[in-house]
């Protein structure tokens, strides 16, 4: 309760008046004079203190009346909640990402969030969230108090990246189905990482007002973490001084210059370490090599020793599995050499490379099994056996993979093997006179992946395709393209494996591709991507996603994939087990997956490094986000999130009745006692 | 004194024969009856002769033809002496709406000395007091007199308490004849002291008269609400409820009231209660007239 205008508080001098008036009043009680007392008889006490208790009655009723006057004019008012029956909804968004871990982050946001919900009035609507790597809806907007305590009190931190952005989009889909005003209070570390380049992408619609209550003052606390760490997913030599190693880089976030230890750790055991000097905020790269592991998954780890204000990122966990080299069967034509030798070439040049070809014409593959092999390369061979063709489907069935790159072959004989459809048409650009270039390149499709292509179109640019196969994809993947629209690049899924198709050859005859150093990199991504190593032992961030098993599989016959999460537990059930097509891969730590292909794979998931920068957003960006004036700040913010919480109501009327309650009750009883006064005179 | 003299209280008293209530001893006849027989021209009554009597008054006539001795008695005429008896204590100055007691009182004094001595010629004086003699004025005829004592008339303003005791011992150190004393009061005080007080007078030949003056809301006070009363001759004060005005303090006057009266009476002097509401005129008339029909 409080008062709009307490300055009419002065008034209260009035009271002076009535007390004054009492005063004299009791004070001029002028007595009656008699001639002699001598028949008069002293009255009853209970006369005349009847009469003062009248007069004190009046006094308090006169009291009131300037009180209460005074009252309404300072405008007294109740705080109620913001958002209240008129429809104002309330919704708390608690920050559960990564770098809430930091410090007591976590509960003193949810404790503030606590308050504010408690603060919330039983009539009012309230929604409560999460914000991590994904905004969770934890509650509809309700009004049962219970509910929405249980539900604030639940959210626990999580490993994911918040992103402000995000959290927009949300907002904005929740306000177009509900267009009454919105109270936004956002509990975070107001992380200057979570904001998106653009702070448009994170405005909010208008019905929403943004409450930030941020739990960090000031600065951040230095910390340092690892950023990123080079290691090889697979090993075969652990003598080998180009890939047995380990590269990590250690970054520091507003720290002075400090010698940092590294340490590496291997299955839980320390097997290296170092020393490294991080400069001011910069970072500083270690090496561990060589890379000495058993065979099978190894669970590595890069540690930081010595404690900073966020311990929880100051490791990286990534697992290298350590198998001989896996055997590649390349089946070329019979007169098509050359092949063989740039796909071998390019794929020892790999710099993580851990196959062996073994090249094969085609008429010598019928004793062949493909399940011997990481993948199978069909180049050029359009004519295969046909027991070797069958054996090939039903390894493709099961889960395996091949490349079919078409070459000359392709005009002569259109049927493609493993593929449905026939080859439609060969374009022959050296007979046009203008060999064809690479016009457009999927980089997010993982053979051809690349962060940032740059303006040579990631180096396609300079391919020059002479010969390419023509084909009309119907439900099949076409991640390149040439400049006249033909497919370059498909894919196709059947069964639990996968099959590529590429409608040029990989000689220098159909095209110049062998020639460029980006067919290196495309020879390396196919058969990691092939062979699935990519996904048998790896790095990831938290937040993405493993692929289970193959879209295509129909839903009775899939088996049953398993996962162990890094607290030991199922995070599947029995039924995602056997329909889930994915995982999200939401804690930090190392994920056990057998695929529905039977394969294992063991997977370390880290944090997003943005979480480690614990730099919150400057204030004048976070009240141009919240909107508020300039005069207000997130200090302001933070120190007063309750006032922001609610809105005042006004008492006014009811003080006036009041008044006019007492003013009538006044002049009642002052009426009768100046009556009685009259008679008496 | 023109205030004193109000011709239409003096013309309401003038047509009252003063005379017949006035006793012997007086020069001027049939004004006042004298309280004693005395020796004039009018025939009163017979008495048997009691061996001891004068015998210049046997009527010899009647005893020759009767042959029994009876003494033949005279109503006697005589001029008598008046005197007024003015208590001036702060009681006397209540009202309630005028005039005051004290005025009342003024005015009834005037009255009656105008009447005895421009009417009667009587010897008239006064004595103004109240817990002590504040005027006296002694009673004569002489020219001047009236004027004097209604200029003491003027000068008696209340003061202090009353006491019957000082101006009767004062008044009987001087009184060297008898007559007519009039006692002007509220007589705010224990009737029987009031008349243990007055009766000496009584006893030595005087014809007392009381005149008590009240004021109507003495006799009938009427108090809206509780309220704080102020004696005046003591500055007591006390709260009184109306209830108790209505029902005690009524029985209780009405009993002072008819104590005095009937002590009055028993101790031989005449008492007459007088309201200041009630004309003066008439008032005067009535005592005159009770006193007339009482002889």
């Amino acid at each position: 309760m409080g008062l709009l205008a307490p300055w009419f508080l002065a008034g209260l001098a009035a009271l002076g008046v009535p007390v004054f008036v009492h005063l004299l009043r009791r004070h001029k009680s002028t007595p009656q004079p008699v001639s002699s007392l001598m028949f008069f008889e002293r009255g009853t006490q209970s006369s005349t203190r009847y009469r003062r208790l009248r007069y004190l009655l009046l006094f308090a009723l006169r009291c009131a009346l300037v009180l209460l006057v005074v009252l309404a004019f300072a405008n007294p008012y109740l705080r109620r909640a913001a958002a209240d029956a008129n429809g104002r909804q309330l919704l708390i968004v608690l920050d559960n990402s990564f770098s809430m871990r930091a410090g007591t982050r976590f509960s003193d946001a949810k404790q503030q969030a606590l308050t504010v919900l408690a603060g919330k009035s039983h009539a009012q609507k309230a929604q409560i969230m999460a914000l991590g790597g994904k905004l969770d809806v934890l509650t509809q907007p309700i009004t049962d108090d219970a509910q929405l305590h249980a539900a604030l009190a639940s959210i626990q931190p999580g490993d994911g990246h918040a992103n402000f952005g995000d959290l927009a989009r949300a907002i904005g889909r929740m306000a177009e189905t509900f267009r009454g005003p919105i109270d936004l209070h956002l509990f975070s570390d107001m992380q200057r990482t979570a904001m998106p380049a653009n702070l448009a992408d994170a405005l909010l619609p208008g019905n929403v007002t943004l409450i930030l209550q941020p739990v960090v003052k000031g600065s951040a606390p230095p910390n340092w973490t690892v950023e990123s760490v080079d290691a090889p997913d697979s090993l075969s030599d652990p003598k080998d001084p180009t890939r047995s190693r380990v590269q990590a880089v250690v970054a520091g976030f507003g720290t002075p210059a400090a010698a940092k230890t590294v340490s590496l750790v291997v299955n839980g055991k320390v097997i290296a370490t170092r020393k490294v000097d991080v400069p001011a905020g910069g970072r500083a790269t270690v090496e561990f090599a060589p890379l000495d592991v058993g065979y099978g998954f190894n669970r590595c780890e890069v540690r930081i020793s010595g404690g900073d204000a966020f311990p929880a990122d100051d490791a990286t966990v990534f697992a290298v599995r350590r198998s001989d080299p896996e055997r590649v069967l390349f089946v070329h034509a019979a007169s098509e050499t050359r092949s063989a030798l740039y796909f071998g070439s390019a794929l020892d040049a790999a710099a993580h490379s851990s196959f062996v070809i073994q090249s094969v014409a085609a008429e010598q593959s019928t004793d062949l099994d493909p399940s011997k092999y990481a993948f199978v390369v069909l180049s050029d061979a359009v004519i295969l056996p046909s027991i070797f063709e069958h054996a090939l489907a039903q390894y493709v069935a099961k889960g395996g993979s091949v490349l079919i790159a078409l070459g000359t072959s392709a005009g002569r004989h259109p049927r493609i093997p493993l593929w449905d459809r026939e080859v439609r048409d060969v374009r022959d650009y050296v007979r046009a006179g203008n060999p064809a270039t690479v016009g457009h390149v999927d980089f997010s499709y993982p053979v051809l992946e690349q962060v940032q292509p740059g303006s040579d179109n990631g180096g396609w640019a300079d391919v020059k395709v002479f010969y390419a196969a023509v084909l009309n994809p119907e439900g099949e993947r076409v991640t390149a393209r040439l400049t006249d629209g033909t497919p370059l690049l498909l894919e196709k899924q059947l069964g639990e494996g996968r099959v590529l198709l590429l409608t040029t050859g990989l000689e220098n005859l159909t095209n110049d591709l062998p020639l460029h150093p980006v067919f290196v990199a495309f020879v390396d991504r196919t058969a990691h991507y092939l062979s699935g190593t990519d996904r048998l032992s790896a790095s990831k961030v938290v937040d993405s996603f493993v692929q289970l098993r193959s879209t295509t599989t129909q839903m009775g016959a899939a088996t049953s994939v398993e996962v162990i999460g890094p607290d030991g537990q199922r995070p599947l059930s029995l039924s995602e087990a056997r329909t889930a097509q994915s995982l999200r891969l939401d804690r930090v730590g190392f994920y056990q997956i057998r695929f529905a292909n039977g394969r294992d794979a063991v997977v370390g998931v880290n944090p997003d490094r943005r979480e480690s920068d614990l730099q919150p957003l400057a204030a004048d960006v976070q009240q141009l986000w919240s909107g508020s004036s300039g005069a207000a700040s997130s200090e302001t913010a933070a120190a007063q999130p309750i006032a922001l919480n609610y809105r005042p109501v006004s008492l006014w009327w009811y003080v006036m009745a009041l008044a006019f309650v007492a003013a009538l009750a006044e002049a009642v009883f002052a009426s009768g006692y100046m009556g009685a006064t009259r008679e008496e005179l | 004194m023109q205030r004193f003299l109000d011709p239409k209280v003096l013309a309401g008293i003038s047509s009252l024969d003063l005379l017949a209530k006035t006793v012997v001893d007086s020069f001027v006849a049939g004004l006042h009856r004298s309280p004693d027989f005395g020796f004039s021209q009018e025939f009163t009554e017979y008495r048997a002769y009691v061996p001891g009597d004068d015998l210049r008054h046997v009527d010899w006539n009647l005893f020759a033809r009767t042959e029994r001795c009876y003494l033949k008695r005279y109503r006697g005429e005589t001029n008598t002496q008046l005197t007024i008896l003015l208590d001036s204590s702060n009681s006397m100055q209540y009202t309630s709406g005028p005039p005051t007691k004290v005025d009342y009182a003024r005015y009834l004094a005037a009255s009656l000395f105008y009447l005895a001595i421009h009417n009667q010629r009587d010897a008239a004086g006064l004595i103004v007091f109240d817990d002590e003699v504040r005027e006296y004025i002694r009673p004569a005829t002489r020219t001047g007199q009236l004027s004097r004592l209604f200029a003491g008339l003027e000068r008696a303003e209340p003061h202090a308490r009353t006491d019957f005791a000082k101006p009767l011992a004062h008044f009987q150190n001087f009184l060297h004849r008898r007559g007519i004393a009039v006692l002007i009061s509220d007589f705010y005080e224990d009737p029987e002291i009031i008349v243990r007080t007055i009766a000496p007078l009584r006893f030595r030949g005087n014809e007392v008269v009381l005149f008590h003056i009240l004021d109507p809301q003495e006799i009938r006070p009427a108090l809206k609400g509780s309220a704080i009363l102020v004696d005046l001759e003591t500055d007591q004060k006390i709260e009184v409820t109306p209830e108790y005005t209505r029902t005690v303090y009524r029985v209780r006057i009405d009993e002072h009231i008819e104590q005095l009266r009937s002590r009055a009476r028993a101790a031989g002097m005449d008492y007459k209660l007088l309201v200041t509401s009630q004309p003066l005129d008439r008032a005067l008339r009535e005592y005159l007239s009770f006193r007339q029909a009482g002889n």
